[in-house]
This record gives C-alpha cells, sequence and structure tokens, in this order.
C-alpha cells in the first residue's frame, strides 16, 4: 500500500496518475469498493482511493468502523495507492462531530503510514517522500 | 537543549515528543507540564488518552495551565527535563485567563519569557506546539487574534529551539537541527 496525504487541491491525484507508466488504474472516489474480493480477478489493475477522508466522513456518519472496515480491505487488497487531504491542521471545530471526524481522520493516517511501503506529501503538485 | 514538536491534530505528535524527551532524559528527572484544563467530559477523556500513553514512561505530572515559569518551584532540584504540553492550551489559556481577553502581545511576551525560563533551568525542553493555521477560514476577530498569537510564539520558539521537528502521519520531518 502507498500512502500519499496532502492538502485540499493540491493535485494529489495528478501525482500519483502521472507516475503510473501504463498501468491500468481504477479511481474510487470517496469510497472504497464494498467486495474487495470480487476485485481480486483482475489483479493487474491498480486500485485508487481517492478521497479517503471523505470516505471516513461517510463512514462514521452511518455509524461505522472506518478504522475495521479500512484494515479488512486493506487484507484483501494489499496493493492499493490511498489518498487523502489532511484535515488536522487548524483550529479546533465548534461542533463535537467535526472534533471527533478530525481526530479519527488523524489517527486513521498515522496508522496507515505506518503500514504502507511508501508515505508521500504533496504541496502545490510537488512530491515529497517521506516514508 | 530543545526541542519543538509541531504537527496537527491526530498526527502523533504527542507520542513522538514523549519519546523524544526519554531518550534525551537518560536517567534525569522527567516532568510532564499539563495545560490543559478540563471542561466537559470530552477534554477529561482526552485527558485520559494522554495519560494512558504516558503511564509507566516514568513522567511526573505538574498541573501548570498558565505561567509555566511556575513549574520550576515545583520541581526537584538537580538534573531535569520537561515535556511541555501544548503551545495551543497554554496560548489559549493565558489570553482568556481571569475572564479578560488579553492582547496577543501580552501572551505572546509572557509565554515566550516563561519558556526561556524553563529553557535555562533544565537540561532538556520538549515543546509540543500545533499547526492551526492550514484550514482557511476566516473565524471571528478574538480566534484570528489567537491564530496570529500562535504564529507569532511559534516562530519565536523555532528562533529559541534547537530541534524543529513537525509530525506528520506519525512521521517526524526535521526542519531544524538533527533528529534524535
Amino acid at each position: 500500500m502507498k500512502l500519499i496525504i496532502g492538502g485540499y487541491a493540491q493535485g494529489k491525484l495528478n501525482y500519483v496518475l502521472k507516475r503510473l507508466s501504463s498501468r491500468s488504474y481504477q479511481v474510487w472516489d470517496g469510497e472504497i469498493p464494498e467486495q474487495p474480493k470480487q476485485m481480486k480477478t483482475d489483479l493487474d489493475t491498480l486500485v485508487i482511493i481517492n478521497h479517503f477522508s471523505c470516505w471516513v466522513r461517510k463512514c462514521i456518519e452511518k455509524g461505522g468502523c472506518p478504522e475495521e472496515e479500512i484494515i479488512c480491505f486493506l487484507e484483501c487488497y494489499p496493493d492499493v495507492v490511498i489518498i487523502s487531504d489532511e484535515i488536522g491542521c487548524g483550529i479546533v471545530p465548534m461542533e463535537a462531530f467535526e472534533r471527533e471526524y478530525r481526530e479519527r481522520t488523524g489517527r486513521l493516517l498515522t496508522e496507515l503510514a505506518e503500514r504502507a511501503e511508501e508515505v508521500e506529501r504533496v504541496i502545490c503538485g510537488i512530491g515529497q517522500r517521506i516514508k | 537543549m530543545m526541542t519543538l514538536v509541531i504537527g496537527g491534530s491526530g498526527s502523533g505528535k504527542s507520542a513522538y515528543a514523549e519519546n523524544c524527551l526519554i531518550q534525551m532524559a537518560e536517567g534525569k528527572k522527567k516532568y510532564y507540564l499539563a495545560t490543559m484544563q478540563v471542561l466537559d467530559e470530552e477534554g477529561q477523556k482526552r485527558i485520559e488518552r494522554h495519560r494512558r500513553l504516558r503511564s509507566g514512561k516514568g513522567f511526573l505530572t505538574i498541573e501548570q495551565p498558565t505561567a509555566v515559569q511556575n513549574a520550576l518551584t515545583k520541581m526537584e532540584a538537580g538534573e531535569k527535563t520537561a515535556l511541555l504540553e501544548c503551545i495551543s492550551n497554554l496560548t489559549a489559556n493565558e489570553m482568556f485567563a481571569g475572564g479578560k481577553i488579553w492582547s496577543g502581545k501580552s501572551v505572546a511576551d509572557r509565554i515566550i519569557r516563561g519558556i526561556e525560563q524553563l529553557k535555562a533551568q533544565l537540561s532538556h525542553l520538549v515543546i509540543v506546539g500545533n499547526n492551526v493555521f492550514e484550514d482557511g477560514m476566516l473565524y471571528d476577530e478574538t480566534t484570528m487574534e489567537y491564530i496570529r498569537t500562535m504564529g507569532s510564539i511559534q516562530t519565536a520558539l523555532v528562533d529559541l529551539a534547537d530541534e524543529v521537528v513537525e509530525v506528520v502521519a506519525g512521521i517526524p520531518i526535521v526542519h531544524k537541527g538533527q533528529e534524535v
């Protein structure tokens, strides 16, 4: 698994796509495939999860557990690129839900970074390999 | 020796800062200067999480929500080290101390002077700062003043610090000095 993080609108997806060479890919935007096992039929296709933080938000809103669901997904499909906004660098939000979302996303990204073979941080379209 | 650790919410900066001090303390006393004031259950949970993280690591906790230099009078004699957590709570506590709103300038001066005194008396000081600067939102004037004050304090602390480390998703990125 590769993790790409950075601020909003920093060109993270383009950064990933430009470096793909000729490999086929599919982009899941703000969601993860629900039936990861079925996707194993086509292992050549690179799965890219874009807007990971949006998926985390939706998952918490639905009362799900993003921490468990993403690990479950990665066990079935370890060769994946996850792209996420960094959302923790601001003022503590007034609303409890926003605080929870921000904190859980931060901790999740830390967990993913720990598991990732590579972590890159993208600022203004420029990537910096931090792991 | 002083290390400033900065990062966003949930970035793993506290865990990094603790390990940093543990490595540098080398058997000296380790004080944890806690600045957070408990206002509700969420705050209580946050404090408990931090206590769990620290438990068994040999930190002696001093509650010091304002006037951080006063923590020195609560420490034993001899060589000692401390972890000050964190600048965002400290700034808010100083800014709204005694039910008033203090000017950003006076708050920044008080905090920087306090930290200079700590640095002078400790063999190692690790400070946890916060990146509160990148959500692109326009807040009310008091909050904007708070953000500017945080910015001026942390910019001054970078000058005082021997090392500055940013923690991103648990990964340390060194901006000043050598990583330990």
